[in-house]
């Protein structure tokens, strides 16, 4: 479903200030697979998830998603590509504080335009799903570490995405938090979801529910 | 069913923009600011021009003064029996009138003298001669005349004095109207012979000559004519005037340019301030809406919102206050820049005059401009790619 070939890539502020976050990777993820990026800070994890969701485009290497070469879109197709497909809980969550919990739940549909029964039907189930309903009027700014990452959960899955993405979800969240995170992320794969979390947290080490845990290290993959 | 219009992405607009509320604020602020200064000032303008054109147009279309040692003096109406012999005039005729100095309230009126079959003034004048009792000590009097001598308590009559320090009694017939605010607002109309006595005037001497010519065209040649056999009569046409009253009003525009370049300067640092950057919180909000899937299109509509909103609504909040400020209280101070005369002539009221070329003019120097400095930034931030702006 998703295949990384050859991947690198560099970020290059200036001539002198060079730093290669990915050295020639490659590798492949079935659909529905839960995979664990292990590794340090600076491994490559993050920079390996903005590529599958299309954020940025790698050096050299080509990310293919189903059939799509989605490292050679223009910006206008990655955008759509993201929406149709991509489900991201960022590790800051970057949600927009002063907006309240339905309206940041909301902003991925906007752009469709649909009719207001309609989306506020998606708004309201994943509300209840990731239990934030209740919460719903108020600014995110005001919630806790756990409610915001609950509402950065039912934004990356308001569109129905095929893929998740999670870039050190429980980076900011206590043991009691990041168990009840572990638990969504096991009903997100029983809907036979594709999901790649980038983490170093040992609590994702060893679940049963997970199908692979790949090391990285300075750019590359350690088998 | 789906409707063409975004209303999320309008909604999302007007929450950004209450998010935002000190940046809003000012940015209404400023705009509200300039349209309003832009907007009263062509307003001014119009309406000035509007009154000067149409009184202009009534006066004759040359006017004779004996100049003397560089002053006026009354000129001898024996003249106008010669001007009569001057190929191409269809009728000369005397005109007597003068400024009276109103010392208690510090203005002048306009003192004017007409007789019976009255021909050398305004249309306005003419009708009035047909209903004006040449036997009475009586006088009509502008709008403007009026609500002066009210305030000195002379509500019937006005004790004029003349010359040799006696005065003259004239009773107020009633209240002279003009379609001209200008022309009637600060007169006294009289019959010739009061006015003369009031100004000591003799009775073969007059103010000025008006000649009229029935082919328009001939108007400067015939003005040619007089000039070479009066060498000491100034001769103005109609044009003469109508060129210098633009050039005293184009001298006032200049004044006022100064302090409108001063609040367009403002405008333009606010815009630089827009262009040179975008805040890195608004960086971050357009980062988040492109990882969500918003395309870059997506992201400047919404910003065309926005902008939109704020512009639209400063404007014509900025419209709405000029109209209040222009025609309701009538632009103290500014309309003092475009007529600096008031001081020595009774106030008068802006005629209402409104273009759609006025607004649409407004409209382009001020909306488009921030739309533009809102969307530049926005494009170029939302076109760098969404990892490096989250990041």
């Amino acid at each position: 479903m998703i295949e990384l070939k050859n991947i690198s890539k560099i970020y290059e502020s200036n001539e002198n200030n060079r730093v290669t976050a990915l050295k020639d990777v490659s590798i492949n993820f079935k659909e529905g697979e839960l995979i664990l990026l292990k590794g340090p800070s600076g491994s490559g994890k993050s920079t390996m998830l903005s590529l599958i969701a299309a954020l940025s485009k790698p050096t050299s290497g080509e990310v293919i998603v189903d059939t799509k070469r989605i490292s050679k879109l223009a910006d206008t197709f990655a955008a759509t590509y993201r929406r149709n497909n991509i489900g991201f809980i960022f590790q800051k969550y970057n949600l927009i504080p002063n907006l309240s919990v339905e309206d940041n739940i909301l902003l991925p549909l906007i752009p469709l335009n649909l009719s207001e029964d309609e989306a506020q039907k998606h708004v309201k189930s994943v509300m209840e799903k990731f239990h934030i309903a209740h919460k719903k009027e108020i600014a995110v700014k005001s919630l806790s570490g756990g409610e915001q990452q609950r509402v950065a959960i039912a934004r990356a899955n308001v569109n129905k995405p095929k893929i998740i993405l999670a870039d050190e979800p429980t980076a900011n969240l206590d043991k009691e938090l990041s168990l009840k995170f572990i638990e969504i992320l096991r009903e997100l794969k029983s809907q036979n979801k594709t999901i790649i979390v980038a983490t170093h947290d040992p609590l994702f080490f060893g679940l049963d529910f997970v199908d692979r845990e790949i090391e990285m290290l300075n750019g590359e993959l350690l088998v | 069913m789906k409707s063409k219009i975004n209303f999320y992405l309008i909604e999302f607009a007007i929450n950004s923009l209450l998010r935002q509320k000190a940046k809003s604020i000012f940015i209404t602020v400023v705009i509200t600011f300039l349209t309003f200064l832009l907007a009263s000032v062509f307003f001014i303008t119009n309406s000035i021009k509007y009154e000067l054109n149409a009184t202009l147009d009534s006066l004759p279309q040359i006017t004779l003064q004996d100049v003397r040692g560089g002053r006026i003096h009354d000129i001898d109406i024996k003249n106008v029996e010669k001007i009569l012999a001057i190929n191409g005039v269809s009728d000369a005729s005397s005109r007597v009138w003068g400024y009276y100095y109103f010392e208690m309230l510090d203005v002048y009126f306009t003192v004017v003298g007409i007789e019976e079959f009255e021909t050398a003034l305004t249309p306005a004048l003419a009708s009035l001669s047909e209903k004006f009792d040449f036997n009475s000590i009586a006088m009509f009097v502008g709008a403007g005349v009026k609500k002066k001598m009210s305030e000195r308590y002379y509500k019937e009559y006005f004790n004029f004095i003349k010359p040799d320090g006696s005065m003259k009694k004239v009773n107020i017939a009633g209240v002279f109207e003009s379609d001209l605010e200008l022309e009637a607002n600060d007169m006294i109309v009289m019959s010739k012979q009061n006015v003369r006595e009031i100004f000591a005037m003799s009775e073969e001497r007059a103010t000025d000559i008006s000649v009229h010519v029935s082919n328009p065209k001939e108007i400067a040649t015939v003005a040619q004519k007089i000039k070479e056999q009066f060498p000491s009569f100034k001769v103005i046409t109609k044009d003469d005037l109508k060129l210098s009253y633009e050039n005293m009003f184009n001298y006032k525009s200049g004044v006022f340019l100064a302090l409108f370049v001063v609040a367009i300067f403002t405008f333009f640092i606010i815009i630089y301030d827009k262009l040179s950057g975008v805040s890195s919180e608004e960086k971050r909000e357009v980062g988040i809406l492109k990882a969500v899937g918003w395309r870059v299109e997506d992201v400047l509509k919404e910003k065309f919102y926005e902008a939109g909103i704020i512009s639209v609504f400063s404007y014509l909040l900025g419209i709405a206050l000029a109209l209040a400020f222009v025609y309701l209280l009538q632009a103290p101070l500014l309309r003092e820049i475009f007529i600096g005369y008031s001081d020595l002539k009774v106030s008068f009221r802006l005629p209402f005059v409104m273009d759609l070329q006025t607004l649409l003019l407004v409209f382009f120097l001020t909306i488009p401009i921030y739309i533009a400095a809102t969307i530049i930034p926005s494009w170029r931030v939302a076109s760098l790619e969404t990892d490096e702006v989250i990041r």
